[in-house]
């Protein structure tokens, strides 16, 4: 059982290598990888699907900026986030807005896993974890 | 036998008064003495005086001389008793300070331990005393601290919701939109 689980996460790592062009990945390749396993008679496909699955999602994950904001927002302060963070990463992020009044005010930007915040929930926060 | 010896001095009497009476002679007759008498009388006496020495004072001085060297044993004896009386009582004295110089140095001795362990408790107690009211006063202190830090938090939790919760009615759409801005260049600018 470990050794088939094993052999599927490999599998899914050529998968997903497979999918990524210039550091992005692509919904050709994606298309393909899963008409493959569709069409072959693997030991574990589902094994394989999800583990790619998580895959493909982290990267995709990595090249979206969830931009968080209390308030409005313009487009132009999206675009110059997302730019912000394409040069940052070296690769293209695009941004997309999440309301979250929480925030009170300010924004919270999510890249992957990493976490960029300039809001007064947050500043708030940081106060009273220094008092 | 007696009787002869006096026939024997009559007889003699009228041939001395014949002759001249002499010195001794005289005083002989003046005095009356015969001598069958006399020597008839020391022969009493000598028979009485060994018959009284053989049967009575022989055994007499005998008796007296036995009873001397008794009471001369029984003076010895009693001296010999003294002396050892003496003896054992100069023992006795001496064990008695003997056995009371034991004592003393005992009971010095059990003075002392009772003193060094009196002593001993005494530090041991003082010590333990000092290490419990250093731990008491360390977990006052800890139990301060750890009031102190739950009361700042809860302070500053108290004081953070009641900003958030003033924040959130206070600020404008328009208040928004610029701290948005304002975040959006710092965020932009990392």
């Amino acid at each position: 059982m470990a050794s088939h689980a094993k052999n599927a996460q490999k599998f899914a790592r050529l998968l997903f290598k497979l999918s990524v062009v210039d550091g992005a990945v692509s919904a050709d390749r994606v298309a393909g990888a899963i008409e493959y396993v569709e069409k072959h008679n693997l030991a574990n496909p589902v094994m394989v699907l999800k583990a790619y699955h998580r895959l493909v999602e982290t990267e995709l994950a990595k090249s979206l900026a969830v931009v968080e904001h209390a308030g409005a927002i313009q487009e132009a302060t999206l675009a110059a986030i997302a730019s912000a963070m394409t040069r940052k990463y070296g690769r293209t992020v695009t941004a997309t807005s999440k309301p979250n009044p929480g925030l009170l005010a300010g924004l919270r930007v999510q890249v992957g896993d990493d976490i960029y915040e300039s809001s007064v929930r947050g500043q708030l926060a940081t106060l009273a974890s220094s008092v | 036998m007696l009787s002869h010896l006096i026939t024997l001095a009559e007889t003699a009497a009228p041939a001395a008064q014949a002759e001249a009476p002499s010195g001794i002679t005289k005083i002989v007759q003046d005095f009356g003495l015969s001598w069958p008498f006399f020597l008839a009388q020391v022969l009493n006496f000598l028979i009485v005086a060994f018959i009284l020495w053989k049967f009575a004072f022989k055994p007499v001085l005998a008796t007296l001389d036995e009873r001397q060297q008794k009471i001369a044993s029984g003076l010895k004896y009693a001296e010999e008793m003294k002396s050892k009386l003496e003896a054992v009582q100069e023992e006795s004295v001496a064990s008695s300070k003997r056995s009371q110089a034991e004592a003393s140095k005992v009971i010095d001795e059990a003075r002392k331990a009772a003193k060094e362990f009196l002593d001993k408790q005494t530090q041991e107690a003082s010590v333990k005393a000092g290490e419990i009211l250093a731990k008491a006063q360390q977990v006052i202190e800890l139990e301060k601290k750890k009031m102190l830090g739950e009361a700042r938090t809860e302070i500053a939790r108290l004081v953070v919701e009641t900003t958030q919760r003033v924040l959130s009615k206070e600020l404008s759409e328009a208040d928004r939109s610029r701290y948005n801005e304002s975040a959006a260049k710092e965020l932009t600018s990392l």
